[in-house]
């Protein structure tokens, strides 16, 4: 016998083993045609809608009670284990039996008890190893293969989410169990699948950092988390926990500040915040309700500085401040006695009463004094008169402020320092009553300049207090890169990353996991059936996913893990509590108002806050011309 | 009333500021109470509410989305709704949660469970797959029909 021979027997017997191994599974698979038939619909399914091999899984433990009715119902009719055993094989029978003559709804009854969890969890696992062999190249007709699949199914993925958002009671804003339900999840990578992210309400304690480009959905996330957040602390604070307290820091300001003000409102008055405060068009704070230290501190920040020789005239103007805000008695009241102490005369009088060593520094500032009071004045009147009272903190259940961070940064950037100094100071205060407070700035870039939130995001673990920031990009996060990570690196609480171009320095918060990657040969001009395998370290956070994301996606970075989720737009329960008959008018604007956190009138009544539309003449309308005229 | 409506204009995701402002402006120099003829005043202040919602991207997604939506949500009364936490508060509740939920999906649930158990009763009577598939449906729609229900008061 030839070698040709030899070989030619070799081959054929190779390839008839393996025909017969596959007739042999064809056969059981014909066999236990019960259990494959579910597990293609199963697989068929899970294709179609992207889903995981987990909620295959999921499925099969769900639909187990029916296996389990099925076997205790076997067991009060035969009697005996054995019978019992048996039964499975049993029904299969008579199935099959059924089947043979056509009457198939009978037989699908009688076996579906069995078939359907046996079926699903055999889907379940047909499924995890087709996704595994298409990742490791081990399948698919072409080496681009797993590229394609996983886009395909991202597709798919992305359409079962957005599918899901029609149930309404799929996502609510908070659960019983205090969790912060997010929306439907697209993608899980390193982390246990579930229908629905849902992050626990203890999270927000730790921090956590939204960077998503403008029209990317970041608001809608971010009054999702506020009310979740405060539906989740309101509930615990009915089992004796400190009231929950959301402080919103828009700094991005304009007209759409207003808008999502509004919404932030309508959202938050749904899960039991009556007291919705906006701030500086509906509500204010006084600045002067500071620890006289602490003020003096915070003036003396409000003002740029320069270095050199201007450190010099920065450390007078610290000393004046103290000597003006500490003074004999109590302290500023408002701008204007403020601006009142700021006068040597007043200084001088104040410190009579045997303070030699004070009345010597005043005498020495005396030449600048007039420059620091005509420097504050100047400060005062750009802040407005929103941070020169009435009003505290307590007042209301959640504060809206709009800082104009656009139209005038310095400004807006002032303000974001003196709202932060008296969250701050709400949070550490032991006067005060406890609250659980959640401080959320968005669009941080605006004041990142010189608001440094890392020393608060630091500082509020022990405080209390949640800082949550938002930032259209990485670079919007801090003032400079130290700055950028250590905000991102402390927020425990995780990272939402929704589309931003430049999502890598956050990714890699995310860490990596380890993939298979094939290298298959070439020959000629086809892939031959010969390569490599090894072991890569891939993103777990894809960054080239991050970057395409559409509007309201969103991907949540925590402890190594990534989740990508389709974020439900925020919406209470049409079923909202009331907890009394509102006399003024109805919906959240009137109840704001009628609770006192509205605009406050001379008197300090509260006002209706109604936006009012009122007719300027033609001019105003259409500007000088024929459009006066015309009326078409 | 619809702010679309109310500016003449098709409620589409795709308007632009200046499509919107053209349309305000036209009714408002038709409608504006400066005009000899004393104008419509009703129709000038509804134009300009719309105008005031619509006249950025984000008022105009915020009212495709309350429209898609349905009506803003409102309470049935303005009594305290029952505690979401007692049992009883739960129970006395559903109604109110079905009402405001996805009626036809929750009756076509329904209805596939009833079929389904219906089915096995009446087509393998006697078989202990008769109380399992009973069981199955009934486990089916209780897992599914959840969400669909409105969420409880308060989230």
């Amino acid at each position: 016998m030839s070698v040709l021979t030899v070989l030619v027997v070799v081959w054929l017997v190779r390839k008839g083993l393996r025909l017969a191994r596959y007739l042999l599974v064809a056969a059981g698979l014909v066999a236990a045609w019960p259990v494959t038939a579910v597990a293609a619909v199963a697989v068929a399914g899970a294709w179609l809608r992207g889903w995981p091999p987990a909620r295959l899984y999921r499925a099969a433990l769900r639909s187990a009670p029916m296996a389990g009715v099925y076997l205790v119902a076997a067991a009060a009719r035969a009697g005996s284990w054995q019978a019992v055993a048996l039964a499975p094989v049993r029904g299969w029978q008579q199935a099959s039996g059924m089947l043979a003559h056509g009457r198939i709804v009978q037989a699908v009854l009688v076996i579906a008890p069995v078939a359907v969890p046996t079926g699903l969890a055999a889907g379940g696992a047909a499924w995890a190893r087709r996704i595994w062999a298409i990742n490791a190249g081990l399948a698919g007709r072409s080496a681009f293969a797993p590229a394609a699949f996983d886009a395909r199914q991202w597709r798919r993925q992305v359409a079962a989410a957005r599918g899901a958002l029609a149930a309404p009671g799929l996502v609510p804003l908070a659960t019983s169990s205090g969790m912060v339900p997010v929306g439907p999840i697209i993608r899980a990578v390193g982390r246990r699948w579930s229908p629905v992210l849902a992050v626990p309400a203890a999270a927000f304690a730790r921090h956590m950092v939204i960077v998503g480009s403008s029209g990317s959905g970041k608001t809608n996330l971010m009054i999702r988390l506020w009310a979740g957040w405060y539906a989740v602390t309101l509930a615990a604070a009915g089992r004796g926990k400190p009231r929950p307290l959301l402080a919103a820091l828009d700094c991005k300001g304009g007209p759409d500040g207003r808008v999502k003000a509004d919404r932030a409102r309508r959202v938050l008055y749904g899960v039991g915040a009556r007291r919705v405060a906006i701030w500086p068009d509906e509500a204010t704070l006084s600045l002067w309700d500071l620890p006289p230290r602490d003020l003096a501190v915070l003036l003396h920040q409000l003002t740029e500085h320069g270095s050199g020789g201007a450190a010099y005239y920065a450390d007078i103007i610290q000393a004046v401040l103290t000597l003006a805000v500490c003074a004999p008695g109590p302290p500023p009241a408002g701008s204007a006695q403020f601006l009142d102490r700021l006068d040597a005369t007043w200084l001088e009088t104040a410190y009579a009463d045997g303070r030699p060593n004070e009345l010597g520094w005043i005498h020495a500032a005396r030449p600048h004094l007039g420059d620091i009071q005509l420097r504050y004045a100047t400060l005062l009147a750009r802040l407005g008169p929103a941070l020169d009272g009435p009003g505290r903190l307590a007042d209301a259940d959640a504060w809206y402020f709009i800082v104009e961070g656009t139209r005038e940064p310095s400004v807006a950037e002032a303000q974001a320092m003196a709202i932060t100094e008296l969250i701050a100071h709400a949070a550490t205060s032991r006067e005060a009553e406890p609250r659980t407070m959640l401080l959320a700035a968005d669009d941080y870039s605006a004041v990142s300049r010189r608001v440094p939130l890392s020393n608060l995001y630091e500082r509020g673990r022990s405080l209390g207090l949640g800082v949550m920031v938002s930032a259209q990009s990485w670079q919007g996060l801090g003032r400079d890169e130290d700055e950028r990570y250590r905000i991102a690196a402390t927020a425990d609480g995780g990272l939402w990353l929704m589309q931003t171009p430049h999502p890598e320095p956050l990714v890699a918060l995310a860490g990596t996991r380890r993939v298979l990657e094939s290298a298959h040969k070439l020959v000629g001009a086809t892939w031959g059936d010969e390569g490599t395998t090894r072991i890569q370290h891939a993103f777990t956070a894809d960054p080239g996913l991050i970057r395409t994301l559409a509007v309201g996606q969103a991907c949540y970075i925590h402890r190594g893990s990534a989740v990508f989720v389709q974020v439900a737009r925020p919406r209470p329960s049409p079923l909202s509590l009331r907890p009394s008959r509102i006399s003024t008018g109805s919906g959240p604007r009137a109840a704001a108002a009628s609770s006192g956190c509205g605009t406050r009138d001379d008197d300090g009544s509260p006002t209706q806050p109604l936006p009012v539309l009122v007719p300027g003449g033609l001019d105003d309308v259409l500007g000088p011309g024929p459009g006066q005229q015309g009326g078409s | 009333m619809n702010p679309f409506t109310a500016l003449g204009l098709p409620a589409r995701a795709d308007l632009d500021d200046e499509q919107v402002r053209q349309a305000w402006r036209a009714i408002a120099a038709a409608t504006h109470p400066d005009r000899a003829d004393g104008g419509d005043p009703p129709a000038y202040t509804a134009a300009s509410a719309a105008y005031a919602r619509l006249r950025i991207a984000w008022g105009r997604s915020e009212t495709l989305a309350d429209l898609a939506a349905g009506t803003p949500p409102e309470p049935s009364g303005l009594v305290p709704a029952p505690d979401a936490g007692t049992v009883w508060g739960a129970v006395a509740m559903l109604p109110g949660r079905i009402r405001r939920g996805r009626l036809a999906r929750m009756a076509a649930r329904s209805l596939a469970a009833a079929a389904a158990g219906l089915l096995a009763v009446t087509v393998i009577p006697g078989t202990p797959s008769e109380p399992a598939v009973v069981a199955g449906a009934v486990l089916w729609w209780a897992l599914t029909i959840r969400s669909d229900l409105a969420p409880p008061p308060g989230r």
